[in-house]
């Protein structure tokens, strides 16, 4: 039922390959290329099940000889035995082929033959086999059953006898407590009664007379409860009557007496010297330092570098009695444990990678990420052997920082200059809309990445599509006249290089758009930087809107505008986003949000978790980092940086 | 002739001290100046096996994804075919060099993923001897930009221009009918990067403006950006992995291995 499994090495070399139902080999590559560069190289590795169109795809890696292995099936159906076969599959391959993965390396996985088929086909068979053993138990016949057991007169439940039980059974409160209570009452008799009048008839069932055994321990207990509930109901009638007995007065103990017998208070000591006596007074002790200068007020003195240290000591003298005590082979287990070749374990990495998840949670990763990240470096990691002299903490530190480095890689060219000669030679602009929600500083930016434009010589055409906050084409026509000042046309041959296309407040926004990319058309303008309105991801109309001003104007940069403050939220903001972007779009491929501008860089020293986010969720890069209010405070991302203020103590 | 013999008899009793110290108390003065000895030669020793180490012997193979350095790597060691899948780390084996020294390189194969790339390559820029460039003819005319984003990276490299690595610009894919010739890459290319080094260097600085590695200039300010004017050999070939016939027949590489027996 597979469609094809096949084996291959970190480093790209398709070490043995098994064509199930699908056709030549190439036709698996696709799907396995589509699998490792979702999956394995965007630190997906949490769950290990991919989907690609019709395909499922499930793999495992191997750390320690540096394999994947990969299994498609079709995704309409259920395998339940392909997680047993690939782990058989798995542990096969590696104890025949050791030899070839030990010694030689690269050459060896070049030279060596893999002839694994007949071992595969056994295992798959066994793996079949195995799914199909367990068939569903077989029904139990009805002679097996007790049902049939029982007469059918001892199951006749009387109408006679049951009021009285019910009766006396009226003020216990459990239903259940009745119904097996009426029924232990009732069965008992009738198989009393059964007994007595058809003794021979009885002798023949004998699991009756065993049942009514079980029927009299039943029934005592019965009783034994029903004594108890009726101790309790008749508790309950007693302090009714207590109380409808009589209302007396209540009567205070003090009512009567005047107020100077509760004149608890001392007679007033102000101004009274004798009454409090002088203090010992130490003047050193209530001053302190007595070398500080009189008046003056001291900074908060900031220990942290001290701190650290202390820790550290702390935690190794914690260690060290600890390895006196395990004796000389608990010494020499650690020794062993830092020199040779040790295999990870999900346990060794458990604690550590707990530590590094909080770690990152702290600095500002959103928690499910920061989850997900961990997850996949575990994955990454599980039975890798480790060099000498590596801990498994710096072992896993350097998985992880290898992956965020990895994850804020772009995956795409980011040079936007290069892009916009590229329309220029086209005769066409080049249209950038920024989209985010309320207050992250759309416009504030979009006046920063104008000025580098014309910085770099290209005109720019302001679009004021944000009609709905107050002041929002004011703000926008302030930063034209300020960058025109900068940069007036005498020093640009005679041409205004920034314009504003404004249409006041109240308009459609997609409209306002259409009309500004045609009127840049017209005049000559390079670039077109549409500002669009702050919105919340929730609300729907809102999002409507900014997906049909996507959709009908075709940009060629979507950039959605974050803070670099937000927490948990950006992986929201992101996600709803997306998500109302692709609803709306008529297109075969809908236009999503193709970089990240990552604003207030400033305001967070070290805690920029938010980057990593925003980057792992949509795998898109970021393009800009805004890092003040003026017009130069536009950076672009350095991923070591960032990554080393993360991983940072 | 006074102060000379002055200072030769300020030196005698100092000579005469020293020789008399080395043969009473022989002991502790000839251990200490043996032990020094010892340390000496230990650190001599040691400098010239890590300098033997640390001597560039490694060739790099980089490229686009899919450009075909995994299977050109296979081809260049065993004259094989194999099918391959997207490398998510870097393979290494040694190649003997079909010259009359017989001297061997060792041949790395970097992934050629964007997110992996410029990892790998901080790596092993520093071992490395030369740096093959593969890049995928037929698909050239698409990717024009990333592969000339890539190769500017490349060549900006300071490890690169300190060592001046020279390099091979591998047009790989040739036994496809629609691939490019190298002459139309490599005008191409030099068009390209021509814009780049305006573009790159115009870019936002990096946050946290601390190296500014990628600024260096490419080639000369004012005229037309030409391979020749980079401090590095540039030279470009064409080749095919695959050869004419895929698993049977062997691949087109003559060029690839004339270049790397020339370097070794």
């Amino acid at each position: 039922m597979l469609d094809f499994f096949t084996i291959f090495s970190k480093g790209g070399l398709v070490l043995w390959c098994f064509q199930g139902v699908r056709g030549p080999a190439a036709a698996c590559t696709a799907p396995v290329n589509a699998l490792i560069r979702s999956v394995l190289l965007q630190e997906r590795g949490g769950n290990n099940s991919f989907n690609h169109e019709a395909l499922t795809l499930k793999y495992k890696l191997d750390n320690q000889f540096e394999l994947v292995f990969v299994v498609g099936f079709q995704k309409i159906l259920t395998l339940t035995y392909v997680d047993k076969l690939i782990d058989d599959v798995h542990k096969e391959f590696r104890d025949k082929y050791r030899n070839e993965f030990q010694h030689k390396g690269a050459l060896g996985l070049l030279n060596g033959t893999f002839d694994f088929k007949e071992d595969f086909l056994h295992l798959l068979r066994e793996a079949e086999e195995s799914s199909k053993i367990r068939a569903p138990t077989a029904m139990k016949t009805f002679e097996q059953s007790l049902k049939s057991q029982k007469t059918v007169k001892s199951m006749i439940e009387t109408r006679g006898e049951k009021p009285k039980e019910k009766a006396k059974n009226k003020k216990n409160k459990g239903s259940k407590k009745e119904a097996s209570g009426t029924e232990a009452a009732t069965v008992p008799s009738k198989a009393a009664s059964d007994a007595k009048q058809n003794p021979p008839a009885a002798t023949g069932d004998r699991e009756e007379l065993t049942r009514d055994e079980i029927l009299q321990k039943n029934r005592e207990e019965f009783f034994k409860k029903r004594l108890k509930g009726g101790e309790k109901s008749n508790k309950s009638p007693k302090p009714e009557t207590q109380k409808e007995k009589g209302k007396k007065p209540r009567v205070w103990e003090l009512g009567n007496s005047n107020a100077k017998v509760l004149d608890y208070s001392n007679s007033t000591t102000n101004g009274n010297t004798d009454t409090c006596p002088t203090e010992e007074y130490d003047p050193d002790t209530a001053l302190g330092d007595r070398d500080r200068e009189p008046g003056r007020l001291y900074d908060l003195e900031y220990e942290s570098d001290e701190e650290e240290p202390e820790e550290e000591k702390v935690i190794q003298n914690s260690s060290q009695p600890r390895a006196k005590k395990g004796g000389l082979g608990g010494m020499f287990g650690m020794l062993k444990g830092l020199v040779g070749s040790k295999s990870l374990t999900r346990e060794d990495m458990d604690s550590v990678l707990e530590k590094m998840k909080d770690h990152l949670i702290t600095k500002n990763v959103a928690a499910e990420i920061a989850v997900q990240l961990c997850e996949s470096v575990a994955k990454k990691l599980e039975g890798k052997v480790m060099g000498t002299f590596t801990t498994v903490t710096s072992t896993v530190k350097q998985a992880l920082q290898e992956s965020l480095v990895q994850i804020l890689q772009p995956q795409r060219r980011v040079d936007m200059l290069r892009d916009v000669m590229d329309a220029q030679r086209h005769r066409r602009p080049y249209v950038v809309t920024f989209c985010g929600v309320n207050g992250v500083g759309k416009s504030t930016n979009l006046a920063k990445i104008s000025f580098w434009l014309i910085e770099n010589g290209f005109s720019v055409l302001i679009a004021a599509c944000d009609t709905f906050r107050a002041g929002a084409v004011e703000q926008l026509r302030t930063h034209t006249r300020r960058l025109n000042a900068l940069h007036p046309p005498e020093s640009h041959g005679g041409r205004t290089m920034v314009q504003l296309y404004e249409k006041g407040y109240g308009k459609d926004a997609a409209g306002i758009a259409m009309e500004a990319i045609s009127y840049a058309r017209n005049q000559g303008f390079d670039v077109v930087l549409v500002d669009t309105a702050g919105r919340m991801q929730d609300n729907a109309p809102l999002m409507t809107a900014l997906a049909k001003l996507i959709a009908v104007n075709t940009p060629d940069l979507v950039l959605f505008v974050g803070e670099a403050l937000v927490g948990n939220e950006a992986v929201d903001q992101l996600v709803k986003f997306n998500k109302a972007l692709a609803d709306h779009s008529m297109a075969q491929t809908p236009r999503l949000i193709d970089g990240i501008v990552l604003t207030k860089f400033d305001t967070i020293d070290d805690k920029v978790g938010a980057a990593i986010s925003m980057t792992y969720i949509t795998s898109k890069p970021i393009v800009f980092v805004g890092t003040g209010q003026t017009y130069c405070d536009l950076r672009s991302l350095n991923a070591k940086a960032v990554v080393t203020a993360l991983m940072k103590a | 002739m006074a102060p000379e013999g002055d200072q030769r008899s300020g030196l005698q009793p100092y000579l005469e001290s020293l020789r008399r110290e080395l043969q009473v108390s022989d002991s502790i003065l000839l251990s200490v100046l043996l032990a020094l000895l010892a340390v000496a030669l230990t650190l001599l020793v040691w400098k010239l096996i890590w300098g033997r180490k640390s001597s560039r012997r490694t060739v790099l193979l980089v490229g686009l994804c899919d450009s075909g350095k995994t299977l050109l790597f296979v081809r260049l060691l065993t004259g094989t075919y194999r099918n391959t899948q997207t490398s998510i780390t870097d393979s290494s084996a040694v190649y003997r060099v079909s010259n009359d020294k017989g001297s061997s390189v060792t041949l790395i194969d970097l992934p050629g993923h964007e997110s992996l790339r410029l990892q790998f390559l901080e790596k092993f820029k520093a071992a490395a001897r030369a740096i093959v460039f593969v890049v995928d003819s037929v698909a050239f005319q698409r990717e024009v930009k990333d592969v000339a984003e890539f190769l500017y990276q490349v060549l900006t490299d300071c490890t690169v221009l300190k060592n001046t690595l020279p390099l091979l610009i591998a047009c790989n894919k040739q036994d496809i009918t629609m691939a490019k010739s190298a002459k139309l890459i490599q005008q191409q290319l030099e068009k390209e990067l021509n814009t780049l080094r305006v573009t790159r260097s115009a870019a936002p600085s990096i946050l946290d403006g601390s190296t500014s590695s990628g600024t260096a200039q490419l080639g000369k300010k004012g005229k037309e950006f030409d391979f020749s004017q980079l401090p590095m050999k540039v030279e470009l070939v064409e080749c095919s992995a695959r050869g004419s016939k895929a698993e049977e027949g062997s691949a087109d590489i003559e060029d690839l291995e004339k270049w790397l027996a020339r370097i070794a």
